[in-house]
């Protein structure tokens, strides 16, 4: 015999940078699968470029700098399985309310939220999760680790899952109450004045911004503390029960879920690049509030024109303005905290 | 309530052409693609999230009862839970590619019915590395001989066949988006899977490994789906006529770059580390599988529409017989590199190994047999001492020039760009010729660590155990006697070197008009 290992052998994964004593089950299954330019998988750079010549991954893929982007957690610590399992849930739970109530649609529900807030309003909301999936997913191939892609793709189904939610509903609405029609909600998108500054939002965010890194501050940290905010969920999710529309209240409740979570990875991502100990810091707190900078207001002009909305419903107590202020001031005290408040 | 056939009509409609921003694809294709085409999936949100759930309960539920309690990971054969060590790694990052291809494809193919299929796939193949990463671990917590299933993730990098599974797994996303789909869908995922989970979840059962049958069917479950998707992918894509010749080459070289590493890996998974347990080879199975089911009917069935055989099948053929059993050769010569042991091939297994390869032991018998005295570490030799000259790696697959055999290899050594690039085959020459730039600064095995003693290798590259000295690999699976050590390492004074360095005369490639290479002596 020349020499047994005696040492116990760690019974681990013995190459992640755990948070705790050992690597929690988010991070076993997500960490260290994406190459890095320079680590274990890419020691030599040694494989395949793209016909153009340019390699996998690149760090001019973001203006932002991080000297391990590894170092991201996601604080909801989400893989597959408890993901797929919690959304699961979700819809189970949409789908039998929905069912519980289809045979009283026509008469629980008031006849103007009906027509004007879910037949005219809500169901062009679809084409908004459906743009920012698109945008959200393709921008995903270049971010620079496994743990922020796991984010980015369930983010990137959160926003299927609403758009398909809201057209489940309005077919069960065109089914059960005479009269209604959404099948308007694509041109509505398309042409109507109302939704132009939206969809040309939606638009830039999702197929004109080519810095991964710029999506995900865009989308989280402007579009949806303010559109998404003054859009749908203050505005359908708050008053929809006023006006006998439970399965909206639901489906919302849902979404300001994901929401929440999806703020709060993009706040952990913002605080990772802007750490005390990043050496670009500073840099990357400029970039991010230039992007603040350059969304939120245009946030604010594409949901302008929804005060008529607010407007059409006598149970609206607080006015469209004031609603806003409150998404705004709520958006400017996160961004602030994370401190890259760039809006003047 | 509604129909499940008005609500995807319905979903579909949810799909617009952006008019307020000029929409440049992030990830620009050569191919022409139809704005409409049918949806394989037709798979809502809503069902699919309540399917997959059913699914990973059953997965889950199992790893989280019965295999935590009976512990069966301990007790499965100690040589095949070796290959396990292996492959897992490697083929996570396969998965890992595919999800990176279907965000490439959602941007690229603006086809409304197919991006929900594309969106789908993202989630499972996220699901299959999840699963496969899940199993990686409860290996590393269970098997008697956790060592490897610890750090395989971390030293693949430097492992000779990991990178050139690294180079094949590239080709789902580093490249046009269609041609990621063909290598993905249309060969990874219609003529590779079964041999993957199908094949060797039967060698794993038998093997008394019950942890990895449930991680491998459950994937194999959705892979139906996925190579319906590159169905689709490939009917919109042959719907454009012009789009038929570089489909063609895209489609042949896509074949090639997956059999070129896969097929070895399979066969020495199957036929090596499966310990002859099966009563079939994997050349059988690759026959049934890839060359009349996928070859023979899939594609056969899609020539009416152009395409053809891939142009390399008929070498392909020609490299099956021995490739698996070179690439075992290979993999056991250079063992003190790798992050796995080798299991001893027993007399029985030599016997499978006849039956099933009639003529595999004048070939290959030697070699397993002084191969099975050199692992007493008192032999103070390794088999990389005895080559008089090592292969050259292929700068196009990465692995060695051996194939299909050491003695009858079709390597050829060319130089291009101020570097000399050997290549195995007439097909990885070929493929390399038609886009050079993919390969610029790129740095082969021992083009990286020329010059640097084995034992310097195996030290700064993790591949000690806890105890700072024994090695992880070992030229067997004994426990506690004949286990190698860096001292032993030491006495054998090895150095790695690149073959290419003595090479004095390489014929040149040069630019072609069509930006192709071509042997300057060829050129009129």
């Amino acid at each position: 015999m020349s020499g047994a290992s005696a040492a116990k052998p760690p019974r681990d994964f013995s190459y992640i940078n755990a948070r705790r004593k050992r690597p929690s089950e988010y991070e076993a299954v997500n960490l260290h699968i994406q190459p890095k330019l320079g680590n274990w998988w890419d020691n030599g750079n040694s494989y395949l470029r793209t016909p153009e010549g340019r390699e996998a991954f690149s760090e001019d893929s973001s203006r932002l700098r991080h000297p391990d982007w590894y170092d991201f957690r996601d604080p909801s610590a989400l893989w597959q399985r408890p993901y797929m399992r919690m959304q699961a849930e979700q819809e189970r739970a949409i789908e039998r309310l929905t069912e519980d109530v289809a045979d009283s649609l026509a008469t629980d529900i008031d006849p103007t939220w009906l027509i004007e807030i879910v037949q005219n309003h809500y169901a062009v909301w679809s084409f908004v999760e459906y743009g920012l999936f698109r945008g959200m997913f393709s921008a995903s191939r270049e971010a620079l680790s496994d743990t922020v892609v796991a984010s980015m793709l369930f983010e990137t189904f959160d926003r299927v899952r609403h758009s398909q939610d809201i057209v489940h509903y309005m077919l069960a609405l065109e089914e059960n109450v005479p009269g209604f029609d959404a099948t308007g909600a694509k041109e509505a998108w398309l042409e109507s004045p109302r939704y132009q500054p939206l969809r040309r939002l939606v638009e830039e965010i999702s197929f004109g911004v080519c810095d991964w890194g710029e999506t995900v501050v865009a989308v989280n940290l402007c579009f949806d503390p303010i559109a998404t905010e003054v859009g749908v969920l203050r505005l359908i999710g708050a008053l929809g029960p006023i006006h006998g529309d439970v399965v909206s209240k639901l489906i919302l409740n849902s979404v300001a879920r994901d929401r929440r979570r999806e703020r709060a990875w993009t706040e952990e991502f913002v605080r990772m690049v802007t750490g005390p100990d990043v050496p670009a810091a500073a840099a990357n707190r400029a970039i991010v509030a230039e992007w603040i900078d350059r969304w939120t207001p245009r946030a604010v002009e594409a949901v302008a024109p929804l005060a008529e909305l607010y407007e059409c419903l006598p149970a609206a107590k607080v006015p469209f303005g004031e609603v806003l202020a409150v998404a705004i001031v709520h958006q400017r005290q996160v961004v602030a905290a994370l401190g890259v408040d760039g809006v003047g | 309530m509604p129909s499940l056939v008005s609500a995807h009509d319905r979903v579909k409609s949810v799909e617009w052409t952006p008019t307020y921003v000029d929409h440049q694809p992030r990830y620009p294709t050569r191919y022409k693609l139809p704005k409409k085409t049918k949806d394989p999936f037709r798979t809502l949100v809503r069902e699919y999230l309540t399917m997959e759930q059913e699914k990973d309960d059953r997965l889950y539920g199992g790893f989280e009862d019965v295999l935590s309690r009976t512990a069966p990971a301990a007790e499965a054969d100690l040589g095949w839970l070796e290959g396990i060590k292996l492959a897992l790694p490697i083929v996570a990052y396969g998965e890992y590619g595919a999800e990176k291809c279907q965000s490439m494809l959602v941007d690229t193919v603006d086809n409304a019915e197919l991006r929900a299929g594309y969106l789908a796939q993202a989630m499972d193949e996220r699901r299959h590395l999840n699963q496969e990463m899940y199993l990686l671990r409860h290996f590393a917590k269970h098997a008697a001989e956790p060592c490897g299933f610890d750090r395989g993730m971390q030293v693949r990098g430097d492992n000779i066949f990991a990178r050139a599974g690294r180079v094949c797994f590239d080709n789902f996303y580093v490249n046009d988006p269609i041609e990621c789909a063909l290598s993905l869908q249309v060969v990874a995922e219609t003529a590779y899977t079964n041999p993957l989970f199908i094949a060797l979840t039967r060698v794993a059962a038998l093997n008394g490994d019950h942890a990895t049958p449930g991680v491998f069917l459950s994937i194999q479950s959705d892979e139906a789906r996925h190579s319906a998707n590159g169905y689709a992918t490939l009917a919109a894509v042959l719907s454009e006529p012009d789009n038929l010749p570089m489909l063609q080459v895209d489609f042949d070289r896509s074949f090639w770059r997956l059999h070129v590493f896969m097929d070895p890996l399979m066969s020495v998974l199957f036929d090596y580390f499966g310990r002859g347990r099966m009563d079939t080879s994997y050349n059988k199975l690759w026959e049934e599988w890839v060359a009349d089911d996928w070859v023979g009917n899939y594609i056969g069935s899609l020539e009416p529409f152009g395409l053809q055989v891939p142009k390399y099948f008929g070498h392909a053929v020609e490299r099956m017989k021995w490739s698996g059993h070179t690439a075992a050769m290979v993999a056991a010569a250079s063992w003190p590199l790798h992050y796995w042991r080798w299991p001893t091939v027993t007399p029985q297994h030599m016997e499978w190994l006849e039956n099933s390869y009639p003529g595999w032991y004048e070939t290959y018998g030697q070699f397993w047999e002084a191969f099975n005295l050199l692992e007493d570490p008192n032999m103070e030799m390794i088999p990389l001492q005895g080559l008089s000259e090592r292969p050259y790696f292929c700068r196009t697959c990465a692995l060695p020039c051996v194939f299909p055999k050491i003695d009858e290899a079709t390597t050829r050594v060319r130089s291009y760009d101020g570097r000399k690039h050997a290549f195995c085959s007439a097909p990885c020459e070929e493929i390399f010729c038609q886009q050079p730039e993919r390969y610029e600064g790129t740095m082969l095995w021992d083009e990286v660590w020329d010059g640097v003693g084995l034992e310097e290798f195996i030290v700064t590259r993790n591949l000690l155990r806890e105890d700072g000295r024994t090695l992880v690999a070992q030229p067997h699976t004994k426990q506690g006697e004949h286990l190698w050590t860096i001292d032993d390492v030491k006495r054998l004074n090895f150095e790695i070197s690149n073959p290419l360095n003595n090479v004095t005369e390489a014929p040149e490639l040069v630019k072609q008009a069509d930006g192709t290479l071509a042997r300057a002596e060829a050129t009129p």
